[in-house]
């Protein structure tokens, strides 16, 4: 590892001066009678990233492969810095740097080899030593491929992806079986690229990955987004929660403002939007009827809170109700 | 009308690489690579010269015309069939399968570049191994200057390019590299039985030999046969001009299937193992 940077997320948030890096509309693909993808769009700026969250078979690789330009899409479009990725090869490739979620490479080839023969099929290569070294890999340049652990390779794997100096990046899964330092470099990474410009398109199952890296995170079920906004968006989709439980020989509740009581006394579940409120009426009353309020736990709503609520098929955003009853 | 604001132009870019030096890196690397196997490097060597040595062991070549030519296009038919066609069926479903031609895909390579580089040692291996039969049959003295030098040239390259559309289009019905030893054996056993490799054609009944006359295999076969030992698909010895007039027929025929090769590639080829 070469320098890790442990600077809080920069959260510009979108730039909707400029025209997008990715633009997506109504897009669809289809395997046979399967519709994997069913008509999704969304925008992702230079110097912004786009988390695509959902369970396995939502729809997120089969999404990414037509920004990748590897398979056409059955309808709608996709335009990376304008062109289209899969008919417009040589204005788009040039651009876009692609980590597939599982990709194999010759085993045979040293690390520095397969580097330098990729950075020999691209426009602007970054210098392979440097490559090398942005990946912590500097110190393995000479051993073969197939020697390399899992963690090693994929991050040969995102040498790779960022070697073209791209300002479009899709990965997909990039950090999924690496080791929490490795996963710290990608993430640091990748705030350098998006520091630079570069929008990047990701996709993940570690909900703090995309929390720690997105500006903007869609939920996707079934082939459609149904819930998208910056993680704070989508957390206040959720409602706080309170838990706690009342001796047996306690008063009964009052009925405290905003609160909804999801399980009742002994062992009390109270949702909130409002949790600084809820709190400070709850625990007046506790000091004033000398209520012990045993195992008192207060917690914001959390990103994981609204990927579960979406992803066990619960009503999308718009209906706020339903997720509220569903979480009970 | 309002120009609406667009990304900025990509054209901006410096020029990249070339298609050619594009496909010369990946080229590199493959060869890299098959260098690499010895196995390989060591059979690719063994073979031709088990095939010229076969001439004095077998007693061949004691009679007045020399057998250099004949054994020459056996040379290029067999290599064509068993060492190209195979060869390049067995490596494109292997890198399929392994994942590597996806990965190749997603940068500036063309989808033609990937599969000329990835091809690229198969066929090297290919006009070595021609080339070794026919230094081997000279220092024999079994050597003949042949009736023409294009006709065989045509054959070698137009049939080494047949035989790589045909492998990428027989990728579309091979699941895995082991299955291409059978998923091959039709091109291997019709084609090549009826190329008049090892029988002249002319035996065979009429409409049959006709029909032989235009599989993918045998314009290559004749193709060479007029160039190196002047001699038609039944047997007739031609000059330099009768070679041409002959080689209309195997030329049209060996276009046609690039053609429809060439198509069944585009079609049938994937990138990708099933899911």
């Amino acid at each position: 590892m070469t320098t890790v940077d442990d600077s809080p997320r920069p959260r510009p948030g979108p730039r909707e001066a400029g025209p997008p890096a990715v633009e997506v509309t109504d897009l669809r693909r289809r395997y046979g009678d399967f519709e994997a993808v069913r008509g999704i769009s969304f925008e992702v700026h230079p110097g912004e990233v786009f988390a695509l969250l959902g369970v396995n078979g939502a729809g997120k690789t089969s999404a990414l492969e037509v920004l990748e330009g590897l398979s056409p899409p059955d309808g709608g479009t996709v335009r990376i810095l304008g062109a289209d990725p899969g008919r417009e090869h040589a204005a788009v490739r040039p651009h876009l740097g692609v980590l597939l979620q599982t990709s194999g490479l010759p085993g045979d080839l040293t690390v520095e080899e397969t580097v330098a023969t990729w950075a020999r099929t691209l426009t602007r290569p970054r210098p392979v030593a440097e490559a090398l070294a942005q990946v912590g890999m500097a110190g393995r340049a000479d051993v073969r491929v197939r020697s390399l652990s899992g963690g090693e390779r994929r991050r040969l794997d995102l040498a790779l992806a960022l070697l073209g100096r791209p300002r479009v990046l899709v990965l997909d899964e990039p950090t999924t079986g690496l080791d929490p330092e490795s996963r710290r470099t990608v993430w640091s990474l990748v705030r350098e690229m998006v520091r630079g410009g570069t929008a990047v398109v990701l996709t993940t199952h570690h909900l703090e990955e995309a929390e720690e890296l997105a500006d903007r995170i869609a939920i996707l079920r079934a082939g459609r987004i149904e819930l998208e906004g910056t993680p704070e968006e989508i957390n206040a989709t959720q409602p706080a929660g309170i838990r706690f439980s009342l001796p047996p020989a306690a008063p009964p509740l009052p009925p405290l403002p905003g609160v909804r009581v999801v399980a009742p006394a002994p062992r009390v579940e109270l949702h909130t939007r409002d949790l600084q409120a809820a709190l400070t009426a709850l625990l007046g009353w506790a000091a004033a009827e000398g209520v012990q309020l045993a195992g008192l736990q207060a917690r914001s709503a959390s990103l994981e809170q609204a990927f579960l609520a979406v992803a066990d098929g619960a009503a999308p955003a718009t209906d706020r109700s339903v997720l509220e009853s569903r979480s009970a | 009308m309002p120009v609406p604001p667009t990304a900025t132009p990509p054209t901006t870019s410096p020029a990249g690489p070339s298609r050619i030096r594009r496909t010369l890196a990946l080229a590199g690397a493959e060869t890299r690579l098959y260098l690499r196997n010895r196995t390989a490097v060591v059979n690719s060597a063994l073979l031709p010269l088990l095939l010229v040595a076969a001439v004095p062991l077998l007693g061949f070549g004691d009679g007045a015309v020399p057998v250099g030519p004949r054994l020459l296009v056996s040379a290029i038919g067999v290599m064509l069939v068993f060492l190209t066609y195979t060869n390049l069926l067995t490596t494109f479903v292997a890198r399929r399968e392994d994942l590597v031609l996806q990965r190749m895909r997603t940068g500036e390579l063309t989808g033609a570049e990937v599969i000329l580089g990835t091809a690229t040692p198969t066929l090297l291996i290919t006009v070595g191994q021609v080339l070794l039969v026919g230094a081997g049959v000279a220092v024999l003295g079994e050597w003949a200057m042949p009736v023409d030098v294009v006709l065989p040239l045509v054959a070698l390259i137009g049939g080494g390019a047949l035989m790589l559309l045909l492998a990428a289009a027989s990728t579309a019905f091979t699941r895995t590299p082991e299955s291409a030893q059978i998923t091959a054996l039709p091109l291997l056993l019709i084609s090549t039985s009826l190329s008049g490799l090892f029988f002249p054609l002319s035996v065979l009944p009429d409409p049959l030999a006709t029909a032989a006359r235009f599989l993918p295999l045998t314009p290559a076969v004749e193709l060479s046969q007029l160039g190196l030992a002047g001699l038609t698909w039944s047997g007739d010895a031609v000059g330099w001009a009768g070679a041409w007039t002959a080689a209309a027929l195997p030329l049209a025929v060996l276009a046609g299937w690039l053609l429809v090769a060439g198509v069944l590639a585009r079609r049938g080829f994937r990138w990708a193992p099933r899911r």
